[in-house]
């Protein structure tokens, strides 16, 4: 067994410093600042509004009330939107925040073909992912939440990609061999898995989750690389906190 | 499995709603396993809190591969019998 190199910094944590993988707090600052840049089909400022209305998600008491429902469908009413997004944004926002093991292929269909539009609901799910992501890591840590960042100026670059096609999941996605010269191509660094190719159709932001996701699990060929372990912990307790976390919020992946 | 109590603790205390299970947790595991395993630890909930988003809010499915290794898993758990 090896163990891999990792060079590390510190981060407080309950009033003192202890280590932390540099490679991983750069990852967590670059994270940040990707979410307040223009993306592909929101702007800066319209981003920040997302990673708003995902933390808004957690006390919206329709959402509550839904998650405690034998079916999300069977409570209605309104969300306690924090933004003055569209309502079919902020719908999606506070289901994949709240209740994502009960999204069904109908739900997205309607929001994503309706006037939202299947790009900007893609992005959507990468920008909450990604929000919960870093909340989740400074909250397990019992640090405060992050005020926002400042949103950057710019457009989106509206940029479909031209192989994209509705063929492996409830939305379109970019299959390697699909992919054109004008496209960002993910797959050569993170890997080509299904959930690789889930937010492929806007492939910004497959680079954005797993940028940051690679250094808060594994990158894709050090998960079953068991002769080196690279983290502080184990491949078995990693494995554990997976299998436990996926338990808890129902992944059906 | 060593700390294998104390991590699903944390968990579970990291998903929940209860800053003081929360609080205590932490201090378990980094007593367990350190203070920079208590922040991998962290790490990995987070990434596993957060890609069941990109997994249910794009109904992306298992690889074939994937579901062929577990078959005799899930049929013996009966997963088989719910769907999405």
């Amino acid at each position: 067994m090896t163990r891999g190199s990792s060079v590390s910094t510190t981060i407080a944590v309950d009033g003192e410093d202890v280590p932390i993988r540099r490679s991983l707090a750069a990852a967590i600052e670059d994270a940040w600042r990707r979410l307040a840049r223009p993306g592909t089909w929101w702007s800066g400022s319209e981003r920040l509004a997302i990673a708003a209305e995902t933390r808004a998600a957690g006390q919206c008491r329709l959402c509550r009330e839904r998650q405690a429902a034998l079916s999300p469908y069977a409570v209605s009413g309104v969300h306690d939107a924090a933004t003055d997004l569209p309502a079919d944004a902020v719908e999606a926002i506070h289901r994949i925040r709240t209740d994502a093991g009960r999204i069904t292929e109908r739900f997205v269909r309607e929001i994503a073909d309706g006037p939202l539009g299947e790009e900007r609901y893609v992005e959507i799910v990468a920008v909450v992912a990604i929000t919960t992501a870093l909340d989740t890591f400074d909250g397990v840590l019992g640090r405060p939440r992050r005020p926002l960042p400042a949103p950057q100026a710019g457009e989106p670059t509206r940029h479909r990609p031209a192989g994209a096609r509705r063929d492996l999941a409830w939305v379109a996605t970019l299959a390697p061999d699909m992919v054109s010269a004008g496209d960002p191509n993910p797959y050569p660094l993170h890997g080509d898995k299904n959930i690789h190719r889930a937010v492929s159709l806007v492939p910004q932001e497959v680079f954005n989750f797993f940028d940051l996701d690679v250094e808060l699990y594994l990158k894709d060929h050090e998960i079953r690389d068991f002769g080196t372990e690279y983290r502080a912990i184990t491949h078995a307790q990693i494995e554990l906190i997976a299998g436990r976390a996926s338990a808890l919020n129902r992944c059906f992946y | 499995m060593p700390a294998g109590l104390e991590l699903t603790t944390l968990v579970e205390a990291a998903l929940g709603d209860d800053a003081a299970a929360l609080e205590d947790a932490r201090r378990v595991v980094r007593h367990a396993v350190g203070g920079a395993g208590l922040v991998d630890a962290a790490a990995a909930i987070a990434s596993f809190n957060a890609v069941v988003k990109i997994a249910d809010g794009t109904g992306i499915p298992i690889e074939d591969w994937k579901a062929e290794r577990t078959s005799d898993l899930r049929a013996s758990l009966g997963i088989d019998d719910y769907r999405a």
